[in-house]
């Protein structure tokens, strides 16, 4: 049995030889089994779909179009008034028109509310009889 | 690879459905006839900002606080039959996408009127009208950062 000290003397070479000596034997068959692992693995590769050709070029195309989308600069619309103080009055006439519908809206809900007290009314003159 | 090309196809179609705002609902429309638009740029509301003494009178609205607040409206009123259920699904599609909340809606003989906010308790970040009146579609998008409070007290003072 040699120690860790003889082992550390050793020459490479010598290293080798103890190497190639203390080889565990090859087991029976197993280039065999090795080569059929081999063929299996290479049937099993050529068995499985490939991608089709188009798919590669269609992934970039959408690719290039997404990245186009959101790094390009985003051409913005052209103002429609060069003079502020008419873009000022069409501020105005906005607001109008936005509180003209919220209006209407309002009166609707007052219309609804006075149809709805109308039962409640003849309720009362009902009880009060 | 069938994968990556599902995923980059999901991405495109999230990125388009993200584009639809006022910006591309004007730019959508606003060329069609029978349409009339209008687009006030943030630069122009930053002009506006800086005139000295805009002229108020009794009738009108005095806009002026708010105006400094506000970077873009986007106005569409379309008599066009042929676009109003386009524009009317793209406004509804733009509100759905958005973090807009319904703050009025009114319905009455064919007449609709929706009006969307989107911001905080104290902010308006975003107001959105779409109005149906028989053959007229108006769709008024504004932004910017309008303090809440400012913008019901000039819609109410318009109602007056």
């Amino acid at each position: 049995m040699k120690t860790l000290e003889d082992i550390e003397n050793l020459s490479i070479e010598e290293l080798e030889q103890q190497a190639v000596r203390a080889a565990a034997p090859v087991p029976d068959g197993l280039q065999e089994r090795l080569r059929q692992t081999l063929a299996a693995r290479e049937i099993a590769e050529a068995a499985r779909p490939r991608p089709t050709r188009w798919i590669p070029y269609a992934s970039l195309a959408v690719a290039a179009a997404a990245a186009a989308i959101i790094a390009l600069p985003q051409r913005g619309p052209k103002d429609t008034f060069d003079d502020p103080r008419l873009a000022y009055a069409e501020v105005e006439k906005a607001f109008r028109t936005i509180s003209d519908k919220m209006n209407s809206g309002l009166d609707i809900a007052r219309e609804a509310g006075a149809a709805a007290e109308i039962p409640q009314n003849v309720l009362n003159k009902i009880q009060t009889k | 690879m069938k994968r990556i090309f599902a995923l980059f196809a999901a991405l495109l179609l999230t990125v388009t459905a993200f584009a639809q705002n006022g910006k591309s609902i004007y730019q959508k429309y606003s060329e069609a006839e029978n349409v009339s638009a209008v687009y006030i740029s943030p630069a122009m509301f930053r002009l506006i900002g800086k005139i000295p003494n805009i002229e108020v009178d009794e009738n009108s609205v005095n806009l002026s606080p708010l105006i400094r607040s506000l970077s873009g409206m986007y106005i569409i009123n379309s008599e066009n039959q042929s676009i109003n259920a386009s524009l009317r699904s793209d406004v509804e599609r733009f509100i759905k996408t958005g973090s807009y909340e319904l703050l009025m809606e009114a319905k009455n003989d064919g007449e609709v009127v929706q009006m969307y906010t989107m911001g905080t308790e104290k902010t308006v970040t975003g107001f959105v009208m779409l109005a149906v009146d028989g053959e007229e579609v108006t769709f008024i998008s504004l932004d910017g950062q309008m303090p809440r409070d400012e913008v019901e007290r000039v819609m109410i003072e318009a109602v007056k």
